[in-house]
């Protein structure tokens, strides 16, 4: 199978990034090795306003659901259910449905694979019940489940915050939120006025969870002594780090970048990985917004549309310096300066 | 353990859909991932960890973590969180090894 862009990833950064190759004229193909397309943004309910000149405020679902609309209207092939699983001698892409793999031959790749949530160590981590703050928001939101009704949560960055929320609002007592650090993560202090009277215990962590074949009991230590709680579910809200997989498979080189999540793969200003066929977008070029996530799947696009051929690099360079202009103001300031960091720190890579 | 009014999102799921989870008859609702019917049911317990003999359940409910195996029509470790339920699924607990090995071998 020909074409011109891969999209690996069928999240808010892989979805754009083949939008606009494909208002561009190229040939693209979308994979994602779900049944679901759009990432984690499907079972997002926050508004999100901080977003990209032409793109709506909303909920996250809402602007899932305008991306889908675009996708339908588009000669994008999609494939759901397909993993990208590896890649053949002459570079080709292999993509499987667990059945058959197909054999992808691209101009250019633009892996947009997303983040992973770090789980958390302690005894008792393993029981059913104890799960990332992520899978309770999918269960609420997707799968229409509460995932307990006494519950905890571990860590009180913005993500935490909104899911001990959206979890007491469908009826889960949320008794207790735990933060290892001093002070309270999240920076938006409206979120912790939602959050009313949960109460929310510094310095403190999960010294095990105990229960028969499923959470019943945690004991957290607090600079006042061990406390008991009788949960049936604890969620772990431990950051993200970007999925390297896919970078792996085609040879992409690394670098660590703390402000960014973690281990990510090289790029330079224009998403260039260490693999001169194949770009980086989304949350795997760095943990930050869904702004950003966004405008980094164009970046990619437009510098791949370049070297493609199919839009002149005038054109291109205009674009590019439009969109990190957008970036600059849209992003996180100390996660930009980590970006631009590592971008300078690359660009001496020549192809 | 079913949301039926949801605080944010005004269209729930709404077909229902039967399957088997070890051998007994449970309702869920289309659309719905095989570990997100078993929640519903209030299952917390998919299986059991082959080596400690643990109660496994889900965790990450994105495909990662492989916590959440099952065997689905005689498929041993399914992950049942990121596959879609089907009317008359049958669906078993991953318990220990599976027999594949063994089940190539007696044939
Ligand atoms: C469980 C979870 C919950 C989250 N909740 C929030 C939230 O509430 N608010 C927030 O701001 N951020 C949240 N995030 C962060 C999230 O990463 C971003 O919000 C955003 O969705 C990232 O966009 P993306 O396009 O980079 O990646 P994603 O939205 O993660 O999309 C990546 C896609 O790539 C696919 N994929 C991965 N590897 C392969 C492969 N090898 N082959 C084929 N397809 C592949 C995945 O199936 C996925 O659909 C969450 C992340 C996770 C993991
Ligand atoms: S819960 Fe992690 S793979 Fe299913």
């Amino acid at each position: 199978m020909k074409t011109d862009v891969l999209v690996v990833g069928a999240g808010p950064a892989g979805i754009k990034a083949a939008l606009t190759a494909d208002r561009a004229g190229a040939d693209v193909i979308l994979i994602d090795e779900s049944v679901f397309l759009g990432g984690q943004l499907r079972s997002q309910t926050q508004y999100f306003s901080n977003l990209p000149k032409n793109i709506d405020s909303g909920l996250g679902i809402e602007i899932y659901n305008e991306l889908e609309n675009q996708l339908n209207n588009s000669n994008i092939t999609v494939f759901t259910n397909h993993t990208m699983v590896g890649s053949f001698k002459n570079g080709n892409i292999g993509v499987s449905n667990g059945e058959k793999v197909l054999e992808i031959q691209s101009k250019k790749n633009i892996l947009a694979p997303g983040a992973q949530e770090e789980a958390l160590i302690f005894p008792g981590w393993t029981l059913p019940g104890v799960m990332t703050a992520g899978a309770a928001q999918i269960l609420v939101n997707r799968e229409f489940v509460r995932p307990g009704n006494e519950a905890i949560m571990v860590g009180s960055n913005i993500f935490a915050l909104e899911v001990a929320l959206l979890l007491q609002q469908c009826g889960v007592s949320v008794k207790a939120i735990i933060e290892e650090q001093l002070n309270i993560q999240c920076k938006d202090t409206s979120k912790l006025g939602e959050i009313g009277n949960i109460p929310i215990f510094t310095s403190s962590r999960i010294k095990a969870a105990r229960g028969r074949g499923k959470v019943e009991q945690v004991i957290i230590e607090t600079p006042n002594g061990e406390n008991e709680l009788y949960v049936d579910l604890i969620c772990v809200a431990n950051g993200f780090r970007p999925i390297l997989e896919p970078f792996e498979i085609l040879n992409c080189e690394f670098t660590y970048k703390k402000g960014l999540g973690g281990w990510i793969p090289k790029y330079d200003n224009r998403f260039l990985t260490g693999n001169p066929n194949c770009y980086v977008a989304g949350n795997a070029a760095g943990i930050t917004d869904l702004g950003p996530i966004l405008l980094t799947g164009e970046i990619a696009a437009w510098n791949a549309l370049g070297e493609i051929g199919l839009v002149s690099s005038i054109v291109v360079d205009k674009k590019i310096k439009n969109l990190w202009v957008e970036l600059s103001r849209l992003e996180d300031e100390y996660v930009f300066k980590e970006r631009l960091n590592l971008i300078n720190n690359t660009s001496a890579i020549k192809y | 353990m079913e949301i039926k009014q949801h605080p944010i999102l005004e269209k729930t799921l709404q077909d229902d859909i039967y399957f088997y989870f070890n051998d007994k008859k449970m309702k869920a609702k289309k659309g719905q991932t095989v570990a997100g019917a078993l929640m519903a049911n209030g299952i917390l317990e998919f299986g059991r960890s082959r080596k400690l003999n643990q109660a496994r359940g889900l965790y990450c409910g994105v495909g990662r973590c492989m916590s959440c195996y099952v065997t689905i029509n005689n498929q041993y470790h399914i992950i049942s969180c990121t596959t879609l339920l089907e009317e008359g699924m049958k669906v078993y607990s991953n318990n220990s090894d599976p027999k594949v090995g063994r089940d190539v071998i007696e044939n």
